[in-house]
């Protein structure tokens, strides 16, 4: 009996993972293959021909309107996902660092500001995204690096100002005192006495809002309109329309937008469950 | 120190917000003249009498109502079902996976998926002999399949926050409650499950106002249709404010409503997780 119950449950295990992961087998897969065998009934499990010419584009894959294929059509827009990535990454963890310093030593603001940074968080982006189009467009910021560096920070900012205040309430408000009496102002003491001490903190939110920066769609979608700004995301979005989608290069596509991020993501695990699920 | 934040967010969301409220009760539209009248609630009426603004509600309903019980179901079953299995640590990591990739690269893979005539999803029924299924082109199965999709990707994040919470409950009291005689379904409960409530809750109200921004899926697969069956509510939002209408003025009416569902959502979220207790202001308990 306990035996059966053990195997029914690997049979239930297999199902699930075959659920979670085959969408992105198929993704992989279809990357590598070469255009004869995108639409093919039944559908090729393998690829026979492996082939890389999806990742550098190829004669054949321009039948299809593909447009999208090689990697010199994708460089523009991965340029733009890294600059726009990298810079919400930093300054978003230097002002939630800053931010949450304050607010977790010296209760600057009380609970209502706090709870107000968090809450922002939580708003649907479409509501703020038509109001900032019609803002940008009068700064002249519409289909700018800085358009999507300042939305995104409204984005990364809250979460990271939550998981830093957790991080630093358990640096011991002792370390910042000693630091005063050796003549410390308090941004010196935060600067080389906390700062350093929090440093797997500081990291983890860089990690999780380059995530979040570059997967984000629907304000970059509305802010730009061009391979000057636009970021991965839009990229995949503009080549699916159509019928007779040029499926191999997208989905070599598909894997540049998608890798970065599923690497981030497995190495920041840890932190991402305690960030969750913080001081329960 | 919170002045750089403060700056940011009066900017970027204070601003935006008052210009959408005022905008609100004007005729605001780019497609039409510069000039803009104050319409009173004008805007606010015309959600009423629009049809697709209703449909889009639906939708955004049944996506609430059918695939957030359901990967609430499915997430604490899986946690439940790898817990203790061999090779526990890769599995998980594996089912994790769905909720790491940016939706819009999801939106290509399961457009694949679907595809009509040479689809996986449509081989694999037709070896029980379903017929081959319309699943971006009929309205049921569009709503269903962007179902599936949000089972898809954010189950995992379900499981993931209950797996979380199992892996904080100490393993005595579950040791004890075994000693004292206490079967499997009553360990789950009278010990576990009670100690998890607190968790699942904060997950289903995150689920639900994450539901609310459901937008890059739709995106990338049906772009709302068949006509208007899979609009959500924000990608109806992006649709008359962006893509199709310019229409500035309506567009804030429906975003002010999302906006005041979402701030009660939010507040009920911030009751559920003692937000002020985990920042650490006040409350002892």
């Amino acid at each position: 009996m306990k035996k059966i119950l053990t195997i029914v449950r690997y049979i239930l295990i297999a199902i699930c993972l075959i659920f979670f992961l085959f969408p992105v087998y198929w993704l992989v897969i279809t990357a590598f293959k070469p255009s004869d065998e995108w639409f093919t009934m039944p559908p090729r499990f393998f690829p026979t021909k492996p082939t890389l010419a999806n990742f550098f584009g190829a004669k054949e894959t321009e039948v299809f309107g593909g447009t999208t294929g090689s990697i010199e059509n994708i460089f523009p827009y991965l340029r733009n996902s890294i600059v726009v990535g990298v810079s919400v990454a930093l300054i978003g963890t230097v002002i939630s660092a800053l931010a949450a310093y304050a607010i977790a030593r010296y209760r600057v603001g009380g609970p209502f500001l706090a709870e107000w940074i968090i809450s922002i968080r939580m708003l649907p982006p479409i509501v703020s995204a038509v109001p900032l189009y019609v803002i940008f467009t009068k700064l002249r910021l519409i289909n700018t690096w800085w358009a999507l560096i300042l939305s995104h920070l409204v984005i990364v900012v809250p979460l990271g100002v939550w998981l830093l205040i957790s991080f630093f309430r358990e640096i011991p408000r002792e370390i910042d005192e000693a630091a005063y009496v050796d003549g410390a102002t308090p941004f010196q003491a935060f600067f080389y006495v906390v700062l350093p001490l929090s440093a797997p903190g500081l990291a983890a939110v860089a990690v999780l809002s380059l995530i979040q920066s570059w997967g984000e769609f629907l304000l970059a979608l509305v802010l730009t309109n061009d391979a000057r700004a636009q970021t991965l995301p839009i990229f995949l979005g503009r080549y699916i329309t159509g019928w007779r989608v040029a499926w191999g290069p997208l989905s070599a596509a598909g894997i540049v937008t998608m890798l970065p991020v599923v690497v981030f993501a497995l190495v920041a695990q840890r932190y991402l469950i305690r960030g969750l699920t913080s001081e329960r | 120190m919170v002045l750089p934040v403060l700056a940011l967010f009066l900017a970027m969301t204070i601003y935006p917000f008052g210009f959408m409220i005022w905008a609100s009760f004007r005729d605001y539209d780019l497609s039409k003249s510069a000039e803009t009248h104050f319409i009173g609630l004008s805007n606010y009426f015309q959600i009423f009498r629009d049809s697709t603004a209703i449909e889009s509600m639906k939708f955004t309903a049944k996506l609430l109502s059918i695939a957030v019980p359901v990967e609430l179901v499915l997430g604490v079953l899986i946690a439940f079902l790898i817990r203790g299995v061999k090779g526990e640590k890769i599995i998980r990591s594996s089912l994790l996976i769905p909720m790491m990739i940016p939706p819009a690269v999801s939106g290509v893979a399961w457009k694949m998926l679907y595809n009509f005539a040479f689809g996986p999803v449509n081989w694999f029924l037709s070896l029980f002999g379903v017929p081959k299924i319309s699943w971006l082109g009929d309205p049921f199965y569009a709503q269903l399949g962007i179902i599936i999709i949000d089972v898809w990707q954010w189950t995992p994040f379900i499981f993931l926050m209950i797996y979380a919470g199992l892996q904080s409950i100490p393993q005595d009291l579950i040791d004890a409650a075994r000693v004292d005689g206490a079967d499997w379904g009553r360990v789950f409960l009278h010990v576990e499950f009670p100690l998890l409530r607190p968790l699942i809750l904060v997950a289903l109200v995150l689920r639900i106002i994450d539901c609310l921004k459901t937008f890059d899926i739709v995106f990338m697969t049906t772009w709302g249709g068949p006509g208007s069956a899979t609009h959500t509510y924000s990608f109806y939002i992006y649709k008359v404010g962006i893509s199709f209408g310019w229409n500035i003025g309506y567009a804030s009416a429906l975003s002010v409503l999302l906006l005041i569902v979402a701030i009660v959502l939010v507040n009920v979220v911030f009751r559920l997780v003692r937000m002020r207790q985990q920042l650490g202001f006040g409350g002892e308990e």
